[in-house]
């Protein structure tokens, strides 16, 4: 045994899997562990992108700094862009009867011509659309411009007369490190604003469970259907291939779908969706196990056991068990990678788990694609996922070759 | 050796799935859930009947470079979105399921193909003049009385005449099995004066008119069709009323501006009537702009939005939760306000509770529900921000427009207004009334039962999807449990909504109309729909029951504009107290999102046409097409 495993550990390609895989799950176990945030709370609003969020209201009041830097100039270079400037050129000259050569060629100066010569009207000829572009602009421009104090001002409740609260100098300055109400979502959060990258480590977590789960049911069942198939042959063996044959014919994906959707949804948690996959995706590993049965059943120490009159249960499991041993873990290996991508894919459609009561990464990936995250670009909602889903099963298709290449001598190099 | 040559194949499997995944990014791009079809309340049923081919003769000349069937020159047809899924099935405006993009006899009736007297403008909630010239009632309100346009004339040339006002009545009181019983309860009849002249009888009680709005919203909404063509398809399905009623019209005579053109399953074409009547002085004075409306029938919401966002749609009407997005990043995107809510929110989408449900039986539960859901999310999650949360407008039977808004005294409902995601007030409320968790699950029992709601919507109505997940969430926080359920559209509404076998299910009460905000109240409180078990379309679908609510409902109609304010704010406490139902947001009726890349000209809020967001189709909304022009 630990012979076979420092083998396996000198296979690079298990290597590099089991690395993926421990990454994987760690996250899975330690992110959940540390944080005892609620994964599916709506911290936030919507589908905000990743990064840091600090309190408004905290960094007015937090310590200010003066920094010597031209706030104005940094302003004008970082938002009005080469497009902006054209746009507003091609107004002028068109609607505003200016020439082209009166337009100074100064950034400030430009801007403060533009306003003065803007006028909000009428204009056949120009779309809601570029009508709307040029508001907007405008009132971004002005602001821009402003280089007066900023004063803060409350409500009285009584009276409702706005009361000077504080003030913020023009070139005032904070250190974010002095906002104390920040709140950091390292991959943003998904269309409910939920923290993304929470729920994606709980998700994981859940998927892998669900994954072991159904693997081992799938393993054990088709273990012991292969095992008495095999070995027993005749009747049982032929009962037992008709009906292998039988959910063989039938895709697995299909049935998953159908008792899933028979089951009500409150019932459907991790546990029944994992025994779901696992009691439709035994057939493969039940034909195989009987087939390595078959060439193993008429070996010499087999038929010694037999003639020492040793029990069918002990003769399969010391006889014939320890040859297909290494066979059967790798197959369980793929029946949890697949049990992962049909859990995705089920849950993709609707009938996995419940969206309040956990998270899956089939789930975030159906909210993704029905708040259309992707065609407003908002990667961080599906690419995390997509990518996971990805790093686990491959992780555990690398282990599985890496094994093969360890048991199978013919696959050496 | 051989599990190496496996290994190979495997991998090579492996890396086209890998290739076929990266191209299917597209497909990533748009999401496959069904489309939202929320303004089309009407029941839909997926009919399979293949869209009748058009008649040789009619079958376009098209253009000279472009031999596809139906294909009309960009720069001549105005796309639209969202008004059409799946081919027409019939140009009968009685047809169970014409699913036809030309014909939608609601408030603000569609005027492409048919017209009707009055157009609605949800604006201002007048009607203006289109086959009618002006109506006006005589003293009691038992007579409405409307002059026609006399230049008006149908498509084959002969006239629009009192006789068709009048034969229109008397073909779907005959022919139109859901007419009867909607209108007979308020119009009476359909006369003649002279030619040009038509009474409408209204249905009285006692003396009084039972309700004059009716009166107006049936001038707004019922289509004026041919006599002479309705007699023909009378006499050719031999009177018969289900043969009429299921007769396809496609050789029908209208009056409205454009004309069938091309229809399939790809897509939808509509030409221009050059002999249309509204290019009368007395009309419009001039044809409409486009010389073709066309719709590509999309497969879902997402298709329908990235084809938009490509300039291959003009005139949007799908929700599309990006638009803010697409107005910052896209110079040709446009919708009717410059900024949130973007478009006319009129109407509120609501989570009916079914009233004898155990637990919803309970005022406690249904008000601790309501306290509970997390409104702003809704708005900000599942709207996209595209409307007014419920503090800035706070809630009550009314709509966010003016008009409605003052029809209530707002300081009398604030102790029973909420805002949401108040869950201390929702839990006091429930231990107050004794339901607790007594066995410490996490859920509270009502008589020793965990309480167990379901909370369903169509399947793929994304929004309105994600709104049940959050309605759901809030009864986790509460200790109630709420399960989510998405049947078919189709399913949903003939199984569970108009039958009121449900739990908890979403739906909206009418938007604007003539007869709002009485008719919403009806619809969210009036006993006349409770108990009814099949093809309920008419509301109360939870069956709420309350006398005080029913007296004023009734009343309502005939009261001094003085009255009416302490009345909707007295059925605004009733209903805020018994939360017989409850919104979960505003919400516009239509969806009117432009991109000019091709056609501008579109109506903006405060642009000074006073012409409605009603996608240059609906109501008054129409005019919108007289002042187009190509960008190019």
């Amino acid at each position: 045994m630990k012979n076979t495993i420092n083998q396996a550990f000198h296979s690079p390609k298990f290597v590099f899997g089991f690395v993926i895989f421990a990454i994987m799950l760690c996250l899975a176990i330690l992110v959940p562990a540390f944080s005892k945030a609620d994964p599916l709370a709506m911290q936030a609003a919507a589908c905000y992108r990743p990064g840091t969020y600090f309190s408004i209201a905290d960094a007015i009041e937090a310590k200010k700094y003066n920094l010597k830097m031209d706030i104005k100039s940094h302003r004008f270079d970082k938002t009005l862009t080469q497009e902006d400037k054209d746009s507003m050129v091609e107004w002028l000259v068109k609607f505003g009867n200016v020439e082209e050569s009166e337009i100074p060629a100064d950034a400030e100066e430009f801007v403060v011509f533009w306003i003065n010569n803007y006028k909000d009207i009428k204009i056949k000829g120009l779309t809601n659309a570029k009508k709307q572009y040029y508001r907007k602009l405008t009132a971004k421009l002005s602001a821009m411009l402003k280089t007066s104090d900023i004063v803060i001002a409350g409500e009285d409740p009584d009276t409702g007369e706005l009361i000077e609260e504080n003030k913020i100098e023009f070139n005032s300055f904070t250190n974010v490190n002095d906002v104390t109400v920040r709140k950091t979502f390292l991959l943003g959060t998904d269309n409910f604003g939920r923290d993304e990258f929470i729920e994606l480590c709980h998700a994981v977590g859940t998927s892998l469970k669900m994954g072991l789960l159904a693997g081992t049911i799938a393993t054990i069942i088709g273990l012991i259907l292969g095992l008495l198939s095999g070995y027993l042959g005749g009747i049982v063996d032929d009962i037992i291939v008709f009906i292998t044959n039988l959910f063989t014919v039938i895709p697995s994906f299909v049935l998953i779908i159908l008792i899933s959707f028979s089951v009500d949804q409150s019932a459907r948690g991790v546990l029944l969706v994992g025994i779901i996959i696992g009691a439709t995706s035994w057939t493969w590993t039940t034909r195989s196990v009987r087939s390595q049965v078959i060439s193993l059943r008429n070996r010499d120490h087999v038929n010694m056991s037999k003639l020492s009159g040793h029990s069918l249960i002990r003769i399969v499991f010391e006889d014939i068990l320890p040859y297909i041993a290494s066979y059967v873990v790798m197959a369980f290996i793929l029946q949890i990678s697949s049990a992962i991508l049909a859990e995705a894919q089920l849950s993709m459609l609707g009938l996995g788990p419940a969206t309040t009561k956990v998270a899956t990464l089939g789930l975030m990936m159906n909210w993704a694609m029905s708040a259309q995250t992707p065609l407003a670009g908002q990667w961080w909602a599906f690419l995390p996922v997509i990518v996971s889903i990805a790093l686990v099963a491959f992780s555990l298709n690398l282990m599985n070759t890496g094994l093969d290449q360890v048991f199978n001598p013919q696959l050496r190099d | 050796m051989k599990m190496r040559k496996m290994l190979s194949i495997l991998l090579a499997l492996a890396m086209v799935i890998g290739c076929l995944a990266a191209c299917g990014k597209k497909a990533e791009e748009t999401p496959a859930p069904a489309p939202e079809k929320q303004t089309e309340q009407q029941p839909e049923t997926k009919d399979e009947t293949p869209a009748p081919e058009p008649a040789a003769d009619e079958t376009p000349a098209p253009a000279a470079e472009d031999t596809t069937p139906g294909s009309t020159p960009r720069n001549e047809t105005l796309y639209f979105n969202g008004q059409q899924w799946g081919a027409i099935n019939a140009w009968n405006p009685i047809h169970s399921n014409a699913n036809n993009f030309g014909i939608s006899q609601n408030s603000s009736a569609r005027e492409i193909l048919y017209e009707t007297l009055f157009m609605y403008n949800l604006l201002d909630g007048k009607l203006y003049p289109l086959l009618g010239t002006k109506y006006s009632w005589n003293d009691d309100k038992s007579e409405l009385t409307v002059e026609l346009n006399q230049a008006a004339h149908w498509d084959d040339g002969t006239p629009v005449t009192a006789a068709d006002v009048v034969g229109t009545y008397e073909f779907n009181h005959t022919y139109s099995p859901s007419f009867p019983g909607g209108w007979d309860p308020y119009i009476t009849g359909v006369e003649a004066k002279d030619d040009y002249t038509v009474v409408i009888k209204m249905a009285q009680t006692n003396g009084v008119t039972n309700n004059p709005l009716q009166g107006l919203q049936y001038i707004a909404q019922q289509y004026v069709m041919c006599k002479a063509y309705l007699d023909k398809v009378v006499e050719r399905n031999g009177g018969d009323q289900a043969k009429v009623q299921d007769d396809l019209m496609e050789d029908f005579v209208a009056s409205g501006p454009y004309k069938k053109y091309y229809n399939d399953d790809q897509k939808v074409i509509f030409v221009r009537d050059d002999n249309y009547w509204g290019a009368d002085a007395s009309m419009w004075g001039s044809l409409p702009v486009p010389k073709y409306l066309g719709h590509n029938l999309f497969a879902d919401n997402a298709a329908g939005n990235l084809a938009f966002s490509n300039g291959e749609v003009d005139v949007s009407q799908q929700f599309n939760i990006d638009i803010p997005q697409m107005m910052e990043t896209n110079p040709n995107i446009s919708a009717f306000i410059d900024e949130a809510p973007y478009n006319m929110c009129v109407t509120m989408p609501t989570a009916w509770l079914k009233l004898d449900v155990p637990g919803l039986d309970q005022k406690a539960v249904r008000q601790a529900i309501a306290y509970a859901v997390d409104y702003d999310q809704i708005v900000s999650a599942a709207m996209g921000g595209q409307c007014p949360t419920f503090t800035a407008v706070p809630r009550s039977v009314m709509n966010p427009t003016d008009g409605e808004q003052a029809l209530i005294d707002k300081e009398a409902l604030k102790p029973y207004q909420f805002a949401g995601n108040d869950i201390d007030r929702a839990n006091k409320v429930l231990d107050e009334a004794g339901i607790l968790d007594t066995d410490g699950d996490g859920y509270r029992e009502l008589n020793g039962t965990k309480i167990h709601l379901q909370a369903a919507c169509p399947t793929g109505w994304s929004d309105w999807e994600a709104s049940m997940e959050i309605v759901a969430a809030a009864g986790k926080k509460i200790g109630i449990e709420i399960e989510t359920y998405y049947p078919e559209a189709s399913t949903y509404m003939s199984d569970m909504l108009t039958t009121g076998q449900f739990e908890i299910c979403m739906w909206s009460p009418s938007g604007a109309s003539p007869t709002c905000p009485w008719g919403r109240v009806r619809a969210l409180m009036s006993s006349e729909f409770a108990g009814i078990t099949s093809n309920n379309w008419s509301g109360n679908f939870g069956w709420f029951r309350n006398d005080r609510a029913d007296e004023l409902i009734q009343a309502i109609p005939t009261m001094e504009d003085s009255q009416l304010k302490a009345a909707y704010t007295e059925l605004s406490q009733i209903y805020l107290d018994e939360v017989p139902s409850f919104s979960l947001m505003y919400r516009p009726e239509l969806f009117h999102n432009t991109n000019e890349s091709v056609w501008s000209g579109f109506p903006a809020l405060g642009d000074g046409d006073n012409i409605p967001p009603t996608d240059c189709t609906d109501g008054y909304g129409i005019a919108a097409l007289y002042n187009l022009y190509l960008v190019q």
